[in-house]
């Protein structure tokens, strides 16, 4: 492990998350509501630090030595990496004073990178529209995420890129679509650009101003769920705005490779793709099922209305997102029952959504119906196959590996939370909402909730399971094996 | 007509003595003495012994004057070669190369296109996978045949003794079972002799019974047989390899559960792999228990395509045994043919008499469409199209010179299927079928032949 060379890695990354606080500071010079003064402070602190450790770093003789980062190095790069980047993010919140302690700002700023969309903020409508637009920047960044946008633009990460790459890109298999890793990079975030282009503009015919409709954009595409209103979307108030914003969660929501070969001309090979076909079955029997659930419920008068919300509030669970246009705590127990099982499901694998994803629950299934196919047949031999490629074993046991470690984590971080002193319900929903990356939960941090109230030793462990969740467990958890720091 | 014959295993073998009893001068290479010698005993054919793939041999072989260059020894690379060089030798010449291996069969395109310029690529385990589907298709049927791209079927068949035309003539065979259908009774295998019959043959118990008919009228006209039939859906296919694997790839879907039993673990996994619904087990097709396991018992049909006939015959016995309702053996061996029937096996599928029926199509002069040999090797259907100039055409059927033991079983002309009576004119453009003894094929050939082609 050439400590020098992971440090000047990371002083390249958190100078890059540096430079992307310009957008926010032209808000706040436009708007002059006193945030441009903390955002260029935290810009020039963060661009100053992360130049330093690079400059100090870029010429040890480790560095030299070679420029290919190994296995290891990958890990440390990208777990240490975001980590950094959520405490340079959490600078603006400081330095502007929207919160007192730094568990706050450090909590909403890797709830905005990593996509989560939990707040500790109780009146988000008070604080200043320029520090607003990098909470939600902070989403767009992460969703496709902040390795991926360094591949794709700092050309010295080119060589061993690929190693970068897996340890963030969600997904037991990530597929690489071009020969080398940087336009693989430039691709995904060229069609994620695309998207947010679209969407952006479908919000603003909608009636949204550019500001809110870049947020609101922000938002869905990453499957983040932080509004710059305190009701949520539901403060607009408009059919028109909660499908598009449905129709892009949905998007999100979905392998970005996918919608690479879609736009690409083949939009077909979509439909044939196994992961997004259990995907689009699951949208849709839930939807079915939850707006029977509250129409013969009473929750709503019309079918149309039962679908608007059912539509919305499922897709914004089941991609992680997070976005309420209703609270679905007042729904009945079987709706409730079946946005718990959309938390841990998420969204598809390559997608910017988080949860378990699609692929991997898919690929447990399979494999316990194996299980239960060799009893019957003890002396077959059989495969785990998506479509017609075969999975591999070791793949499997990936995924089986993954599956324990994002259920055990969940419930230490649950137990942890609770030891607190927070009701069970809110300690498992709150740690449930943030490992998966989802945002609401239910009980005390629920759809109209937050997550202010509490203590900051929880606030701690839940930070720590967002990044858990978002690089998908092995990267961040290897840091703690011994194994890993051995000569 | 000079053939050149490249590989004198059993297919090179038969079809050497097939082409030499039809007066053709044969010519056939191989590198084994003992081979060649084998081959020189039996038939009246030049040999010569060398590779098949060398330029030189081909030329020593007479390759100029030669019509048709067969490729069939075991090795499809060989195959291949000898091709490429004898179409650089004599571009005129026609080429049919046996080729088995997936990575050259998917290409077919290519080696038959511009450039290879082969004839036909002949796949024997592609042509065996065909017939078996074939027999599932009619069940009961001992062998069944496709004429005129799959619209004309010729059904061999074991009538049950409930049969109303057990008894009867042939004559009285379209009052027995009705006058709308179009059905002609091609040969009668009684005894193991093959009869081509005549109107006053009488069908009798235990025959089995070849006939032709419309493929759209065949239920129909099983049913008025007295055939009953159950779909075949349970299916286990024993042996893993070339046509085990093709086969289950054709039975990959919805409607039949498919087991597939194989020995090696690699060779399981591959198949497993790549092969959806089928159940691909690991085990020995003689071992009692796996069958046990799987309910052999309840299986409809049991196909062994080991590459070993032994463990095929053995493990359908067993499997029979076991209460399987019906058995399909690989046979490579000629020698075991007259075996089958009394112990016991029901079908016979054998890749090299596949591979010598669609070699035969190739060879006969005239245009004969296709051809293929009925019970071992008794006797030949041929499929020819009658040209403007053919010396037949404006005959009756019954004023043709066709020796006896000869039969023509149907004609389609346009979309139609017609049963002949002796007083039906050959038009040209007609499709004939017609139904010989072997000894008397090259007659046959003779009264179709065009004028034209004898200079």
């Amino acid at each position: 492990m050439r400590w020098k060379y992971v440090l000047c890695i990371i002083g390249a990354l958190v100078a890059c998350v540096g430079m992307t606080m310009i957008f926010p500071l032209a808000w706040g010079l436009y708007y002059r509501d006193g945030s441009a003064h903390p955002l260029a402070l935290s810009m020039i602190i963060t661009i100053v630090t992360g130049a330093l450790l690079f400059f100090a770093f870029r010429d040890s003789e480790s560095s030299k030595a070679s420029s290919v980062i190994t296995h290891r190095e990958g890990m440390a790069i990208v777990a240490l990496g975001w980590f950094a980047a959520g405490f340079a993010g959490g600078l603006p919140f400081y330095v502007g004073g929207v919160f007192e302690s730094v568990v706050d700002c450090v909590f909403e700023s890797l709830s905005g990178f990593s996509t989560t969309g939990s707040s500790v903020l109780t009146d988000i409508e008070a604080v200043p529209r320029g520090l607003l637009f990098w909470r939600s920047l902070t989403h767009w960044l992460g969703g496709m995420g902040i390795i991926v946008l360094s591949l794709a633009i700092l050309p010295f990460l080119g060589i061993g890129g690929m190693q970068l790459y897996k340890a963030e890109v969600p997904g037991p298999t990530p597929d690489k679509l071009k020969p080398r890793i940087k336009d693989t990079a430039m691709t995904l975030w060229k069609v994620y650009l695309l998207f947010s282009a679209a969407e952006t503009a479908l919000l603003l015919i909608g009636g949204m101003d550019l500001f809110d409709a870049l947020c609101h954009t922000f938002g869905t595409m990453a499957t983040g769920g932080f509004s710059t209103r305190n009701a949520s979307v539901a403060a607009y108030d408009s059919a028109y705005i909660d499908y598009v914003i449905t129709v892009f969660m949905l998007i999100a929501g979905i392998n970005f490779s996918l919608h690479y070969i879609a736009l690409k001309g083949r939009p077909l090979v979509m439909l044939k793709d196994p992961e997004f076909r259990v995907f689009a079955f699951m949208i849709t029997i839930f939807i079915v099922i939850v707006t029977i659930a509250v129409y013969t419920g009473g929750n709503y008068d019309n079918v149309a209305d039962s679908v608007r919300y059912t539509a919305f509030q499922v897709a914004s669970i089941l991609t992680t997102t997070g976005f309420a246009t209703a609270d679905y705590e007042l729904w009945p127990g079987l709706t409730q029952a079946i946005l718990l099982f959309c938390m841990f499901v998420g969204g598809c694998a390559g997608s910017t959504g988080g949860g378990m994803k699609v692929m991997r629950i898919t690929l447990l299934c399979k494999q316990s119906y194996q299980e239960l196919f060799h009893l019957i047949h003890p002396r077959s031999v059989s495969h785990v196959k998506m479509g017609r490629t075969v999975i591999k074993n070791d793949v499997l046991s990936g995924v089986w590996g993954f599956f324990i470690l994002w259920i055990g984590l969940f419930v230490l971080a649950a137990f942890v939370v609770s030891a607190t002193g927070v009701d069970v319900v809110t300690s498992f929903a709150a740690s449930l909402a943030c490992i998966g990356n989802i945002g609401p939960g239910i009980g005390g941090v629920g759809p109209t909730e937050n997550f202010a109230w509490l203590p900051d030793t929880a606030k701690w462990v839940l930070t720590f399971c967002m990044v858990l969740g978002r690089l998908e467990i092995y990267t961040v958890i290897i840091l703690f094996v011994p194994e890993f720091w051995r000569k | 007509m000079r053939v050149i014959i490249i590989g004198a295993g059993e297919v090179g073998f038969h079809i050497s003595q097939r082409l030499a009893v039809e007066n053709k001068e044969v010519v056939v290479i191989d590198t084994s003495d003992e081979a060649l010698r084998k081959v020189a005993e039996t038939s009246d054919v030049q040999t010569l012994q060398g590779s098949g793939s060398s330029p030189r041999m081909l030329e020593d072989a007479g390759i100029m004057e030669a019509d048709i260059l067969l490729a069939v020894t075991d090795s499809d690379e060989i195959n291949l070669l000898a091709c490429f060089f004898a179409d650089m030798l004599n571009d005129k010449i026609t080429k049919l190369a046996r080729v088995r291996g997936e990575r050259y069969t998917n290409y077919k395109h290519l080696l038959t296109g511009e450039g290879a310029n082969i004839t036909k690529i002949i796949n024997p385990d592609e042509e065996v996978v065909n017939s078996v589907l074939r027999l599932m298709s009619v069940p009961g049927a001992v062998e069944i045949n496709e004429f005129a791209g799959g619209k004309i079927r010729l059904i061999g068949i074991h009538l049950p003794e409930n049969s109303p035309i057990l008894g009867s003539k042939l004559i009285h065979l379209r009052s027995k079972i009705g006058e709308d259908l179009g059905i002609v009774i091609a040969a009668i295998v009684r005894d193991d002799q093959l009869i081509i019959p005549s109107g006053l043959d009488v069908i009798k118990k235990d025959d089995v019974v070849y006939f032709v008919c419309d493929i759209r009228d065949q239920e129909e006209i099983l049913e008025r047989l007295g055939i009953s039939s159950e779909p075949v859906r349970e299916v286990m296919i024993i042996g893993g390899g070339n046509i085990g694997f093709k086969l289950a790839k054709a039975l990959d879907n919805k409607y039949y559960h498919t087991r597939l039993l194989e020995n090696r673990q690699e060779r399981c996994e591959y198949l497993s792999e790549h092969l959806d619904r089928p159940i691909v087990l690991m085990g020995d097709s003689t071992d009692q228990e796996i069958l046990r396991e799987e309910n052999v018992h309840d299986m409809d049909m049991v196909i062994a395509v080991t590459g070993d006939e032994e463990t095929n015959i053995l493990s359908c016995l067993l499997a029979k045994s076991l209460g399987a309702k019906s058995t399909v053996t690989r046979v490579n061996n000629f020698g075991y043919m007259p075996l089958i029937q009394p112990i016991g096996i029901d079908y016979v599928v054998c890749p090299r008499l596949s591979a010598i029926n669609s070699l035969l199509h190739f060879i006969r002069r005239g245009r004969i469409m296709s051809s293929v040999s009925i019970k071992g090797e008794a006797a030949e259907a041929l499929e020819t199209v009658i040209l403007e100039d053919s010396p037949i055409v404006g005959k009756m059927v019954k004023d043709l010179d066709f020796p006896r033991g000869c039969l023509v079983l149907c004609f389609q002309r346009g979309e139609d299927v017609l049963i002949p009576r002796g007083d039906t004119l050959v038009k040209p453009n007609d499709r004939l079928i017609i139904i010989s003894t072997r000894q008397n094929i090259p007659k046959v050939e003779k009264v179709l032949t065009t004028k034209v082609e004898f200079f």
